[in-house]
């Protein structure tokens, strides 16, 4: 007993110590590694960069090293700055030949961000379906919740904690009878009071068939998404932006970004490199004519400029950003919201 | 001889445990109290959306209670028996030292389950009556690791209190300290799901460190 328990101790203090050193040295010895903000100019038709430099000062430059004014470094990203533009009156009345207001401008900007973070982390199991057609211009949060289940959609009334076997068996019904095979292996919804519309929520079936299912005037509204021969979807993200151009971004099996198209539900692949939504974070910046598009890829910062009109590759850059941390043992992530032992590099 | 042992334990720490029950219901009882409260201002529906948008579980007040009740418990078990030496008699009962040791702390293991159980019980009890089971689980599961804590800050305290030496108690309680930390580092709510057996594994584990004190104190070893 005495040898075992020797035996342990020595693990127990071996433990601490691979977690403990590392985890203290990268504390003390962190260093940020600062890149330039980076966008697509398709006016300048290359990326611009804004870093500040040695002294604080803001450096305004774009991929080919020219330097630019703050008030031109404006006018070559008009859709960033659209509010600046339009406080001093050099809005200007077309972009690229088209006509353009700011209004248009705001509606078609949108920003989204796909974070391991959000991926990995434990679910709830139950969340709730808006009204998506109630008529009124606010929003509001409905009475009940809803599970999926092996056998079905159940929604559970939450002031009294009882299922509403009538409103479940309605939507059950619909969504068998549109092809959906219980339980979901995936779903993806905003269900939140503060935005503009609601488009419900998008869920992959048992199958791997995609769905768009929402509320309508208290009524299931169920629709099957054709999707391309040989994609295999595996992550959903319901977009819900200003413009109503797509109904959810989706990930492939391969690492690839797909988009649905909200009026057609055409599913459309963009020309972004894959990626590892599961490891690596995204960050789209959009508008009505391009998206700049930050991949993290650990040891690297990627930027693609994507068309907004057909989802080709325009142009892309990267920055290296090295890491200098210790590898040891961690029991958290920056990837994940699980608590559990694992080896960091 | 055993149950001798058990009977020596219980008196000696019959009040301890009878305050730490109090407390450890005490809490639980008030933070199912403050729910009911939300329940009644605001209605069962504002709970549900809370926790299901905000990742809130309303019991964080229970976090520390299990750590600190393992924690006075092993003191008021363990400290005066070494203080005034009579640690030493228990080892010469017609037993094995490790059996002697192994029944004590098997004693306070047990009143740990039974100080830490009423508490989650009445928790149960009272969410499912207003909660739908992912959203009662989803408080369960989270505050599982503080009542693992519990355990832990038991065993290593017994540890620490059997340990004879000055020198080897401060890295003993260092060691402790840390090992402690893993049970509160959760990002969110159920993050420790997956790690939770393993960790239940590990925490009974700590038992047998208590047998390299009680070998250095049989030793003789002292400042």
């Amino acid at each position: 007993m005495f040898k075992t328990s020797k035996i342990f101790f020595s693990l127990l203090v071996l433990v601490v110590l691979v977690w403990q050193v590392p985890a203290c040295y990268n504390f003390f010895m962190a260093k940020s590694v600062d890149t330039p903000f980076t966008l697509y100019s398709s006016i300048a038709g290359e990326f611009a960069t804004l870093q500040a430099d040695e002294d604080k000062k803001m450096q305004y430059r774009d991929a080919s090293g020219r330097e630019y004014t703050e008030e031109q470094f404006d006018s070559i990203l008009p859709t960033f700055y659209y509010r600046q533009l339009v406080t001093d009156g050099r809005f200007p009345d077309s972009i690229h030949g088209i006509a353009v207001t700011p209004r248009q401008v705001q509606v078609s900007n949108f920003n989204m961000r796909i974070s391991p973070l959000d991926l990995n982390k434990p679910r709830l199991g139950i969340q709730q379906m808006l009204e998506s057609m109630s008529g009124r211009v606010d929003l509001e949060l409905p009475d009940d919740a809803f599970r999926i289940t092996p056998e079905g959609m159940k929604f559970v009334k939450m002031e009294t904690n009882a299922i509403d076997h009538e409103k479940s068996a309605r939507f059950t019904q619909m969504m068998k009878q549109k092809g959906f095979q219980f339980p979901a292996a995936n779903i993806s919804g905003n269900p939140t009071d503060r935005k503009e519309y609601d488009e419900g929520y998008v869920m992959l079936d048992a199958a791997g068939k995609l769905f768009h299912v929402k509320q309508t005037v208290g009524r299931p509204y169920v629709r099957a998404i054709a999707l391309p021969e040989g994609m295999t979807p595996k992550h959903l993200f319901i977009t819900e932006f200003p413009s109503r151009k797509w109904l959810c971004f989706l990930t492939d099996t391969e690492g690839h970004l797909w988009v649905v198209e909200r009026e057609s539900y055409d599913v459309r692949c963009t020309e972004i490199p894959p990626f590892i939504p599961e490891e690596q974070s995204m960050l789209i910046i959009g508008n009505m004519f391009d998206w700049t598009v930050k991949v993290n890829r650990g040891t690297s910062e990627c930027y693609y400029a994507i068309s907004a009109q057909d989802y080709t590759l325009i142009d892309s850059m990267s920055y290296q950003t090295p890491s200098h941390t210790l590898p040891g043992l961690s029991f958290t992530s920056t990837k994940d919201k699980f608590v559990k032992p694992r080896i960091v590099r | 001889m055993i149950k001798a042992i058990f009977y020596k334990e219980w008196i000696k720490t019959r009040w301890y445990l009878l305050l730490a029950l109090l407390v450890s219901l005490g809490f639980s009882a008030y933070a199912m109290l403050r729910i009911s409260r939300v329940c009644s201002l605001k209605g069962a529906e504002h709970m549900w959306v809370v926790m299901m948008q905000r990742d809130a579980i309303f019991v964080e007040l229970l976090q520390y209670v299990p750590l600190i009740l393992g924690l006075v418990f092993a003191i008021v078990q363990f400290v005066p028996e070494m203080h005034h030496r009579s640690f030493k008699l228990t080892l010469h009962l017609p037993m094995r030292a490790t059996s002697a040791l192994a029944s004590m702390l098997s004693f306070g293991m047990s009143m740990m389950v039974l100080v830490c159980a009423p508490a989650l019980l009445l928790m149960w009890a009272y969410l499912q009556s207003v909660l739908a089971p992912e959203l009662y689980w989803h408080i369960l599961l989270s505050a599982m690791p503080w009542y693992l804590a519990g355990m832990a800050a038991y065993l290593l305290t017994a540890w620490v209190a059997l340990e004879p030496t000055w020198g080897r108690r401060v890295l003993n309680l260092v060691l402790g300290v840390l090992l402690l930390r893993i049970y509160f580092l959760a990002p969110a709510p159920e993050a420790y799901n997956d790690f939770l057996p393993l960790l239940a594994i590990i925490t009974l584990c700590y038992s047998i460190l208590s047998v390299l004190s009680l070998t250095r104190f049989r030793d003789g070893r002292q400042d």
